[in-house]
C-alpha cells in the first residue's frame, strides 16, 4: 500500500510542476518590470545605496545554508557593489527545483550544479561562459576541473575529487605484505595488484586463492574491491587504452576491445581471481561495505571518503592508507567535482562571477576542505608546499608524505583525467544504461563483450540523448 | 401532474437541509479529487505529448514519446515483464500467506492478541528501515542467510545481486509485509457464520472439507477485495528498487514506477516520464478490469446471483 502512493505522488508532482509554469511565468514578468536592479541600470544612481543583488543556490540543509550565508555576509561587507543572498535547497530535490525555476524564468544568478547536468544545461543555453573568470589571477583551477562545452568553459568544479586506492594497514601487516605504492612512478601493474590481492584473500581454513583446497564459497577476507559504479569504470577503460567516449566526447568507444576487456578484468576479480567480493553496482557505499566493514583489504573510490566516512572509522581504530590506482596499460585516475555555474538568465553575470571567484577561494570553504571532503581547486594548493602543508597537515588526513604523494601529486599529474561529464552530454542516461547492461556481467551470467555488443546501439543512442 | 411530480423531487435534492449539509461536506473532498487527482491526470496526458525537460518551455510532439517507448526504449519491455512478474508472485504469495496466518490467528490459541500484533508489525515499520534490514540478510558475500547456508555446507545464493533471484527475494519481503491483508482476512473470518461449520461438522465433514466448502466460499468477497488492493499496490512497486537495488542487477528490478521516477527525476525527461505513467495506468486499469469482469464467476453471494 505504501508503494501505491508513489504513483500518486508522481502525478501530483507533475501537476504541480505544470501549474508552476503558469503562475511562475506571470510572477517572473511581474518581477522583472518592478525589480530594483532594472531601475538601477536605467538610472545611473549612486551605487553605494543600490547594491546589485544576486542569488546563489546551493544544495544542503537550512543550517548549511545559513553557514554559507554567513560567508556571503563577509563578502557583502567587504565591498559595496554586490549583495549575495544564499538559497539552500535539499540535495534530493536540488535539480528538480532548479528545473522548475528554470522553466519559470526565476533561476538564481549563480549556483551549484550536479556533475551530470552541466553540459546538458549548457547545451540548452542555460549557462554563461565563465572562461574570463580567472583572467589575470595568480592562481587558476586545475585544467582538469573546467567543464567545457563546444570549446567554451561553462563552469569550474566547486571542489576537486580523484579516485584512489584505499587499504587496511592492519591486514597488510598481518599478512606481511608491503603496502600499495603511494607514488605514481611505482604504481602497480594489474598483475601485481591481483597477485597482492591473492595474498590478502583468505578462506575460513586460512588458504589463499592460488592454493590447493581453497574454497571460494567460504572466503572470510577479500583482497580487493574495484568500485564498479558506471562512471568510475571509465577509469579502467581509459587505463586499458579504450574509454567510454572519444576525447571530444562525440564518439562512443565503449564497444572497443580495450574498453570491454578492462570491464571484464574488473568483473574477473570476483569471477576468476576470487579476490573480490561480489558487487553489482546497486549502492553507492563502496568504502563502507569494504574497508570500513573490515572485510576487504583494498578498495577503490573517491577522495571524499576520507571526510565522509573514513575519519570516523579512524577514530574508532581503523588504520587505513591511501595509494595510487593500479593500471592496465596507462596510469589513469579520474577527476570530478560538482560545478559552480552562472546561469544565462542572470542579469548580472559579471557580479555573479566575481562572487564565485571570491567564494570558491579555498579559505571560504575551509570546513569542507580541512575535514577531507573537498580538495581545493586552485593550482597553488598543489604546487606550493606552504599551501599544501596548510591543507594536509591536520589530523583528519593520512600522514603528510603518503597523502601528498598519493593524492596531491596524483591529482596534478598526467594520470588525472576529467570524468566524462566535464565535456560530454547525457552521461547520466549513458551511465544508467551501462549499469543495467553490465548487471549480469558481474555475476558471470554473461560476458562484458556479449553484454556490450548486444546493447551498443542503445548505448550510442543514450549518448546521443535519444534513448 | 408535472408540477406535482417535480416539486417533491426538487425538494429532496436541493431543499432538504440534510442534502445541503451533505453537499457542503462533500466540497473539500470534491476539490481534493478534482485538483489533486483528475486535473493532474489530465496534466499528465498533456505533458506526455510534449518533449518537456523542465528547462525549456515544452514543445508539442504528438505521440512521439509513445512511439519511442514502444520501439527504441531499452528498458520498457523488461520493465513491464518484471513488474508483472513481481506483482503476480507477491500477490499469490501474500494471499496464501495472509489467509493462512489469519486462519491460525482466528483459532483459540494462547496469547492470540500478542500474535495478531506480531504479524501486523511489519506493515507499520518504516519502509526504508525494513529494506535496509533485509539487505543485511540478503547480502551476497557475508549476509546472514548466506552465513546460514555456508554453515550447513551449501553454496552461496546471491539473492538480490543475482538477476534470477532478485524478484523472488523482493517478493518474499512483500509477502512478509502483508499485515494489512491479515487483518482484513481476520475480520472476514469472524463473519463466517458458525452455524455452517456446526452443521457441516454434524454431517461429518473434516476440517479440510469445511475450509474448502464453507470458509473459502464465504470469504470470496474479502478475497476479491484483498486481491484487488494487493494487485494494485504490487503493480506500483518502487520502494525496494529505490532502497535496495537501484533497478538492478541489469534491468531485473527496473519496475515501471521506478523507470518513471528515473526518467522524470534523474534524467529530467518529464514528457517521456508522463507517457510511461500512462502506460502504467493502462496496465493497472487492464488488470483491474479483468478482475472485476471475472469476479461474478467466483464470488459467492449469499443473496443469490444478482448483485
Amino acid at each position: 500500500m505504501k508503494t501505491g502512493k508513489k504513483l500518486g505522488v508522481g502525478l501530483i508532482a507533475a501537476a504541480l510542476a505544470m501549474s508552476a509554469i503558469g503562475c511562475a511565468n506571470n510572477g517572473g514578468n511581474g518581477g522583472n518590470t518592478a525589480s530594483p536592479e532594472s531601475n538601477a541600470t536605467n538610472t545611473p544612481a549612486d551605487t553605494k545605496t543600490e547594491k546589485v543583488k544576486i542569488t546563489y543556490s546551493m544544495w544542503g540543509s537550512a543550517a548549511e545554508g545559513s553557514t554559507t550565508q554567513a560567508v556571503a555576509d563577509k563578502f557583502n561587507a567587504s565591498q559595496d557593489r554586490i549583495e549575495v543572498e544564499v538559497q539552500a535547497i535539499p540535495w534530493e530535490n536540488y535539480m528538480t527545483k532548479l528545473n522548475t525555476l528554470a522553466t519559470a524564468g526565476q533561476l538564481p544568478d549563480t549556483g551549484m550544479l550536479q556533475e551530470g547536468g552541466v553540459i546538458q544545461w549548457s547545451s540548452e543555453g542555460m549557462l554563461n561562459d565563465v572562461s574570463a573568470m580567472y583572467e589575470g589571477s595568480d592562481s587558476k583551477p586545475l585544467d582538469s576541473l573546467a567543464y567545457k562545452h563546444q570549446g567554451n568553459t561553462v563552469a569550474y568544479a566547486a571542489a576537486n575529487e580523484i579516485l584512489l586506492l584505499y587499504y587496511n594497514k592492519d591486514m597488510f601487516d598481518k599478512a606481511n605484505v608491503p603496502y600499495p605504492p603511494a607514488a605514481l612512478d611505482q604504481a602497480w601493474t594489474w598483475d601485481e595488484f591481483v597477485a597482492t590481492s591473492k595474498k590478502l584473500t583468505i578462506d575460513k581454513n586460512g588458504k589463499h586463492p592460488d592454493e590447493d583446497g581453497f574454497d571460494s564459497q567460504s572466503i572470510v577476507q577479500y583482497g580487493a574491491s574495484i568500485e564498479n559504479l558506471s562512471w568510475q569504470l571509465e577509469a579502467w577503460t581509459l587505463s586499458n587504452g579504450g574509454g567510454f567516449y572519444s576525447e571530444d566526447g562525440t564518439e562512443v568507444r565503449i564497444g572497443e576491445d580495450a574498453s570491454v576487456e578492462a570491464i571484464q578484468r574488473v568483473a574477473d576479480l570476483y569471477l576468476k581471481d576470487h579476490v573480490a567480493p561480489l558487487s553489482v553496482g546497486q549502492t553507492d557505499d563502496g568504502i563502507q561495505r569494504t574497508i570500513i566493514a573490515g572485510t576487504v583489504a583494498m578498495a577503490t573510490n573517491g577522495q571524499w571518503n576520507i571526510g565522509t566516512s573514513l575519519n570516523t572509522a579512524k577514530e574508532e581504530g581503523l588504520k587505513y592508507g591511501v595509494a595510487v590506482l593500479p593500471y592496465l596499460k596507462d596510469k589513469v585516475t579520474l577527476n570530478t567535482g560538482g560545478a559552480n555555474v552562472v546561469f544565462s538568465q542572470s542579469k548580472h553575470p559579471e557580479e555573479a562571477m566575481e562572487w564565485l571567484k571570491w567564494y570558491t577561494s579555498e579559505e571560504n570553504n575551509w570546513a569542507l576542505i580541512s575535514s577531507g571532503i573537498w580538495m581545493p581547486t586552485l593550482d597553488k594548493w598543489y604546487t606550493d608546499e606552504t599551501f599544501t602543508r596548510k591543507w594536509v597537515e591536520n589530523p583528519n588526513f593520512p600522514p603528510y608524505e603518503e597523502y601528498k604523494s598519493a593524492v596531491v601529486d596524483y591529482a596534478q599529474s598526467d594520470a588525472a583525467r576529467p570524468a566524462a561529464w566535464f565535456y560530454t552530454n547525457y552521461t547520466t542516461d549513458f551511465n544508467t544504461l551501462l549499469g543495467s547492461v553490465l548487471g549480469d556481467v558481474w555475476t558471470g551470467k554473461t560476458t562484458a563483450k556479449e553484454a556490450i555488443s548486444k546493447n551498443l546501439d542503445a548505448l550510442k543512442a543514450a549518448h546521443a540523448g535519444n534513448k | 401532474m408535472e408540477t406535482v411530480n417535480k416539486l417533491p423531487k426538487r425538494r429532496s435534492r436541493f431543499h432538504s437541509s440534510e442534502a445541503r449539509v451533505a453537499y457542503i461536506c462533500l466540497i473539500p473532498a470534491f476539490f481534493g479529487l478534482v485538483f489533486l487527482t483528475y486535473l493532474p491526470l489530465l496534466g499528465v496526458l498533456g505533458i506526455s505529448l510534449t518533449n518537456w525537460t523542465g528547462l525549456k518551455p515544452p514543445e508539442f510532439i504528438g505521440i512521439e514519446n509513445y512511439i519511442k517507448l514502444f520501439t527504441t526504449d531499452p528498458y520498457i519491455k523488461d520493465s513491464i515483464i518484471t513488474t508483472i512478474y513481481f506483482a503476480v508472485l507477491s500477490v499469490i504469495g501474500s494471499m496464501i500467506y495472509s489467509l493462512f496466518i489469519a486462519m491460525m490467528l482466528n483459532r483459540k490459541i494462547p496469547a492470540r492478541s500478542f500474535f495478531r500484533a506480531v504479524f501486523y508489525i511489519p506493515y507499520v515499520l518504516p519502509a526504508v528501515a525494513i529494506y535496509v534490514g533485509w539487505s543485511w540478510l540478503y547480502e551476497g558475500n557475508f549476509g546472514f542467510f548466506n552465513y546460514l547456508l555456508s554453515e550447513i555446507g551449501l553454496n552461496k545464493i546471491l539473492f538480490i545481486a543475482d538477476s534470477s533471484f532478485v524478484v523472488p527475494s523482493l517478493s518474499l519481503i512483500s509477502v512478509w509485509l502483508a499485515g494489512n491483508l491479515i487483518v482484513i482476512f481476520l475480520a472476514g473470518l469472524q463473519n463466517v457464520p458458525n452455524v455452517y461449520h456446526e452443521a457441516a461438522e454434524m454431517d461429518g465433514a473434516n476440517s479440510w472439507q469445511r475450509f474448502l466448502h464453507i470458509t473459502l466460499p464465504c470469504m470470496t468477497p474479502i478475497i476479491f477485495y484483498n486481491l484487488l488492493m494487493s494487485l494494485i499496490a504490487n503493480l506500483q512497486v518502487v520502494t525496494p528498487a529505490l532502497a535496495l537495488t537501484n533497478g538492478g542487477p541489469g534491468n531485473s528490478t527496473r519496475f515501471l514506477t521506478y523507470l518513471m521516477y528515473d526518467q522524470a527525476f534523474v534524467n529530467y525527461k518529464l514528457g517521456y516520464a508522463c507517457a510511461t505513467t500512462l502506460i502504467i495506468f493502462a496496465i493497472l486499469a487492464g488488470f483491474t478490469l479483468v478482475l472485476f469482469k471475472t469476479s461474478n464467476r467466483w464470488i459467492y453471494n449469499e443473496g443469490g446471483e444478482d448483485k
